[in-house]
């Protein structure tokens, strides 16, 4: 359950929609303010398995409160030059059911979208953000060909197959041209078939499936010119209605793809009190795409490392990784250490370095740090 | 002597002289103060309809650089769907934006229906609004939600969820005050904020836009090739708002004009004054120069005394003016809301620079028109033995040669006006000039008054006052070019408004001939009629004729100009004065597609019959031929005639918005019943009689010409105090004489009969050469400045209202002036003031 960064229901706060934000009107919440209350009973719970199907499956489920697609990916030039990217699209429901059909204007369903890049030479995190309601054609999904938009960000499958994917987003200062294709690995389903518990709570749940690995190659355009790259996107597809426990305040959350074809996610669920709580989980899939469950009783997490942001938040970018049981005992390093997502919510999302028993690259996301 | 001291002294006893005639030295402060709080008044109220129109605006645009539009006044909102979907756009910002009214409400509201996501960069009120308890969701998803600034908020006494019921084309809406903004600009007073939404639902504009704003870096511009359509166009923000500021700047100037208008009479009262205080002093002066006193030091020790009542003056004027002007304020404010953009009356702000303008010219004024006194007091002989009457003998001796300069001045001006064809200013300019060479001209006519009026058959004091008109030439010259040039202001004006009133009444007498108009309610707003309304309209058995219209806007050279589609009939046809119509008939041309146009959208493209004028349609730019030119007073901007047909097949739009119904001989009387039992159930229509259109245009033309009535009787106030002033000096200099008279055996009541026959003989005088120059200033105003400023030209129509009326407030006006004098001659005693000499 790894991005529940935003359910932006009943308090969201519009950062400009302006290329810059500028960080003084930037609105900060923390996310478990954010993810607090009750979920609006007229969203679908997440109370049972289903069977996905697909295409289908990849458009939006409005019958549920919040939706993602989120894209990360390592990515290198033809001169060695590492770079990390991450495209995220969220949808927002914000009432359940129909809208009023008085305009085709008018939407329930509002879209944000985070685009980052971290160009890891030169230690430098450029990252937008952008919002649309899913209405007159500015935002939305569909299932055939798959289409994921907001505004000119897209993800666009080909007729009647998902891969390979096109990633098609820009920024005032950087753009990226992706195409994924599909790799031998199947599509991983999270949790149990694809229901992945958040808390006791009953419907404290998403629908959360992920492809670990997925060959990657296009372009970024950043500081006046056109790169070609090559690397592995992972891609997480989730969706619920419900919120964090009243005592959670966050998570951290990792996907990394090792050197030997293994690839790993694991999120440890923090309570207020800062510990790790039991709905923390993961997985391994190895190199032929059988998955296994990782759980806090198999895999030891310790934060070895902090970076404080200048606005005085404290997050965790070096860690060390132990599972037992795989002979996995790895350190996790922050790329670039300033890999802060500062808009609506903030966050920190980057390309991380995996090394020790292990070589690797993967992302991490560090949520409900903010005090702001 | 010493020369430092020499100076001070003579300073000194300038104003011990001033003091001393403390009347005089007021009235001459209230010329100044006067003219000085006219001009800026005017000023501060033209400052406060820019200021408010700038602000206003800014409202609305926000941080926006460039606006699309479509030609058609309706964006297709599939465009901006389109540009926002691709990649690299710059920020755009989707905008509906409508009239409306509130119920229980006065007044029209500017409904702004926005995208929240897309506002941020634009105008961030809202998007900072909706912060803290809002609901987002509530914004987005409420068919009902409005938000409104505080000061919208204080305006229309409401509170967070209070209800405001919106009327828009005969439909009402109720919102619900979800968010108020934290913004007391008064600009925003009159906006109602909603999502783009609910203002496609209020206004029906399901799949289009009223323009989509654009914040534009220089290099952006290129982005757009390629991208918009035709029928579309990329404009500036400045090039969109300038239209609405010139079709102000017309009026503005007409006030600034007659606001100097009062400043130069305030001119001549100066004048007057000094110039009279001169004439009194010539002993004085006479002696100081026998004292060694030089030419330069009794000019400087003169202009001294006159900067400082100058200083005074304007100061006063000030204070007076920035009260006067805020009166003022609340009248232009009406009057701009009514014929152009809303204005908010308390927009008034006091500028240092209008200060400084209004104190500038108020010393420049006074120093002109003290220059000549000057010179005259520094050639003061040494030790005088100069007689009054030797004074005024030279005062005749020089009439002929200012009768001369005054000729000139005269032909020069109307010269200047005419024969140069120069804009607006060149015309005021050569109107100023004319009124001046009629000034001087004006002492001219005393000693002709003096022949005709001492041939009447009276004796006693009549035949006295006579004579005196020419014995005192000299002080009673500029007194009554003073009141000339105010009586005069007021003729002229009232003639040029007379001639408006009566040309627009003709005009909209012979337009307005249909016996029944129907309208969709809110048809101002850019209501239309429902279909089936024209079809049974034009099938009930008491409609005769039937004529269809579609009123728009299109844009010619950045000027917003209305656009009428018509299917005339013949009965319509015959309300059209032509001015100029194309060999062939103008109809003809009509009905094979060609356009007419008004009068002065001809001048202001200086098109001619047969030229051809391209207008901007959705499929593009179309060039239609000109068949005929008619008068036109409905806008200054001009107007274009197209048949309906021919609009249908460029427009694609085949909507009608107003229809004219003639009832055949016997229906008369019946038509506006049959015709509301048929159609007003079904629809909401504003059925509207011709006669009440008419009494609502000419309401409105009233209503915009109650500024110059105010300012006509400011300048009438200010001829008052001239003649006022200049009487009295007149008088109170003469109490000796007046003694002598008294010893000689004049009565009390002969010697006030005398002077109230001066004062009544020279208002007179006054008033009747103030009708020559009044009706030249109003040809000037007709046939030079209306056509310049509003490009319409209008038969030149003289009442005897006017013209009596003025009579008559000189002939008042020089009588109350001398009630004052009349009683204190008739009360002093001679002895005491024959003994002084």
């Amino acid at each position: 359950m790894k991005r529940l960064v935003l359910l932006l229901s009943s308090a969201l706060i519009l950062a400009c929609n302006s290329p810059e934000p500028d960080s003084t009107t930037r609105n900060t919440l923390t996310v478990s303010a954010t993810m607090g209350g009750t979920p609006d009973p007229g969203f679908r719970r997440v109370l049972k398995p289903r069977n996905f199907e697909f295409p289908a499956d990849h458009a939006a489920h409005p019958e549920y409160a919040t939706e993602w697609w989120y894209f990360t990916g390592n990515l290198q030039s033809m001169h060695g030059e590492r770079f990390g990217y991450q495209l995220t699209l969220f949808r927002i429901g914000l009432r359940p059911g129909a809208a009023a059909e008085d305009s085709t204007w008018r939407s329930h369903q509002l879209y944000m979208g985070h685009l980052a890049l971290s160009d890891i030479e030169q230690q430098q995190h450029l990252s937008t953000e952008r919002f649309s309601r899913a209405a007159a054609g500015l935002a939305g999904t569909q299932a055939n060909p798959l289409r994921i938009w907001l505004g000119p960000w897209s993800i666009s499958g080909s007729s009647g197959q998902t891969f390979p994917l096109t990633l098609s987003a820009s920024s005032d200062t950087f753009s990226i041209d992706l195409h994924l294709r599909a790799s031998h690995k199947p599509l991983v389903l999270q949790g149990d078939h694809g229901l992945s518990q958040k808390s006791a709570a009953p419907g404290n749940a998403s629908y959360y499936y992920s492809y670990t690995r997925l060959p990657t190659s296009g372009k970024i355009r950043f500081q006046d010119r056109d790169i070609e790259v090559e690397g592995n996107s992972w891609f997480d597809r989730e969706w619920s209605s419900s919120a964090l426990a009243s005592d959670q305040a966050g998570w951290d959350w990792f996907s990394l793809q090792l050197d030997n074809g293994q690839d790993l996610m694991f999120y440890q669920m923090r309570g207020k009190d800062g510990q790790p709580q039991e709905y923390s989980q993961g997985v391994l899939v190895d190199q032929q795409g059988r998955a296994q469950k990782l759980s806090l009783n198999n895999t030891r997490l310790k934060a070895v490392d902090s970076w404080t942001s200048p606005e005085g938040t404290i997050y965790p970018i070096g860690w060390q990784m132990q599972i037992p049981q795989h002979a996995i005992d790895i350190n996790i390093e922050a790329a670039i250490a300033d890999q802060e997502m500062l808009h609506t919510v903030p966050y920190w999302e980057g390309a991380v370095t995996v090394s020790g028993s292990h070589d690797g690259v993967g992302y991490l996301e560090l949520s409900g740090y903010s005090r702001n | 002597m010493n020369k430092q001291r020499f100076p001070r002294l003579l300073l000194r006893s300038g104003i011990n002289y001033q003091l001393r005639h403390r009347w005089q030295a007021l009235l001459a402060l209230v010329g100044i103060t006067m003219g000085v709080a006219v001009v800026l008044a005017v000023d501060l109220a033209n400052g406060a309809a820019k200021a408010s129109f700038a602000l206003s605006s800014a409202q609305l645009t926000g941080a926006a650089t460039h606006r699309i539009v479509a030609n058609s006044g309706q964006l297709p909102a599939a465009l901006y769907s389109e540009l926002f979907t691709a990649a690299g756009h710059p920020p755009m910002a989707p905008v509906i934006s409508q009239t409306v009214t509130l119920e229980g409400y006065r007044g029209r509201y500017r409904l702004l229906g926005v995208d929240v996501f897309a506002e941020g960069g634009f105008r961030n009120d809202l998007p900072a609004a909706i912060r803290g308890d809002t609901s987002l969701g509530d914004w987005l998803a409420r068919p009902d939600a409005v938000a409104v600034s505080s000061s919208a908020a204080t305006a229309l006494g409401i509170d967070l969820n209070s209800r405001l019921t919106v009327r828009h084309q005969g439909q009402s809406y109720t919102l619900q005050v979800l968010l108020i903004s934290d913004n007391d600009s008064v600009a925003s007073r009159d906006i109602l904020v909603v999502d783009i939404a609910t203002a496609q639902a209020i206004s029906g504009m399901h799949n289009s836009l009223s323009h989509i704003d654009l914040i534009l870096q220089a290099d952006d511009l290129a982005w757009f090739e390629g991208r918009l359509p035709p029928s579309v166009k990329l404009l500036d923000i400045q090039q969109q708002t300038e239209g609405v500021v010139g079709l102000s700047a017309a009026f503005e100037l007409n006030l600034t004009a007659m606001s100097l208008l009062a400043l130069l009479v305030g001119i001549f009262l100066i004048f007057n004054a000094m110039s009279f205080s001169i004439v009194q002093r010539r002993n004085l002066l006479g002696r100081l120069r026998a004292l060694g006193v030089t030419q330069q030091e009794i000019n400087r020790m003169i202009m001294a005394e006159a900067l400082m009542l100058g200083v005074v003056g304007s100061v006063l004027g000030c204070v007076l003016g920035i009260w006067l002007g805020q009166g003022l304020t609340t009248i232009v404010a009406a009057t701009i809301s009514e014929l152009y953009y809303q204005v908010s009356a308390d927009a008034m702000q006091i500028s240092v620079y209008s200060l400084l303008k209004a104190v500038m010219l108020g010393l420049a004024g006074t120093l002109v028109a003290t220059w000549l006194p000057a010179r005259q007091a520094a050639r003061t002989p040494a030790l005088t033995t100069l007689s009054r009457a030797a004074l005024e003998q030279s005062s005749r001796q020089q009439l002929p040669l200012l009768a001369v300069a005054g000729l000139v001045l005269v032909i020069t001006g109307l010269a200047i006006t005419f024969i140069l064809q120069g804009g607006v200013v060149s015309a005021f300019a050569g109107l100023f000039v004319m009124i001046l060479g009629a000034a001087m001209l004006t002492p001219v006519g005393l000693p002709l008054a003096q022949r005709l009026l001492s041939r009447l058959p009276l004796g006693g004091v009549w035949r006295m006052a006579t004579r005196d008109m020419q014995r005192h030439i000299s002080r009673l010259g500029t007194a009554a070019a003073a009141l000339m040039v105010a009586l005069a202001a007021t003729v002229g004006v009232a003639i040029m408004v007379e001639s408006m009133r009566g040309s627009v009444s003709d005009w909209l007498q012979d337009l307005l001939n249909a016996d029944l108009y129907i309208a969709a309610e809110g048809f101002a707003d850019g209501a239309s009629l429902p279909a089936p309304v024209v079809a049974q309209a034009a099938e009930l058995d008491e409609v005769a004729a039937i004529s269809l219209y579609r009123n728009r806007y299109v844009s010619i050279e950045g000027q917003r100009t209305r656009l009428i589609a018509a299917q005339l009939a013949a009965e319509s046809r015959q309300g059209f004065d032509l001015l100029d119509q194309r060999a062939g008939g103008a109809w003809n041309g009509y009905d094979s597609g060609q356009i007419m146009i008004s009068e002065p959208l001809a001048n202001r493209l200086d098109l001619k019959p047969g030229d051809g004028l391209s207008l901007a349609s959705p499929g593009g730019d179309i060039a239609f031929k000109v068949s005929a030119i008619f008068r036109d007073y409905a806008s200054e901007h001009g107007r274009i005639f197209m048949d309906l047909a021919v609009y249908r097949r460029h427009w694609s739009d085949n909507v009608v918005d107003t229809l004219a119904l003639f009832a055949s001989e016997a229906n008369q009387q019946h038509l506006h019943l049959a015709v509301t039992e048929q159609l007003a159930d079904q629809h909401a229509l504003e059925f509207t009689e011709a006669r009440a259109i008419y009494r609502e245009s000419m309401a409105v033309f009233d209503r915009t010409f109650r500024i110059t009535e105010v300012l006509r009787i400011l300048s009438i106030m200010v001829a008052f105090i001239g003649i006022l002033s200049a009487l009295m000096a007149v008088q109170l200099e003469r109490r000796k004489e007046f003694a002598v008279l008294r010893a000689l055996g004049l009565t009390r009541a002969q010697v006030s009969l005398l002077i109230m026959l001066e004062s009544v003989m020279l208002g007179m005088l006054a008033a009747l050469l103030s009708i020559p120059t009044g009706m030249a200033m109003a040809w000037v105003l007709t046939d030079a400045i209306q056509l310049r400023a509003f490009g319409w030209t209008m038969p030149f129509i003289v009442e005897a209202t006017p013209l009596w009326s003025t009579l008559m407030l000189g002939l008042v006006s020089a009588l109350v002036a001398s009630l004052y004098p009349a009683w204190s001659a008739s009360r002093s005693h001679p002895a005491p003031q024959l003994r002084e000499d």
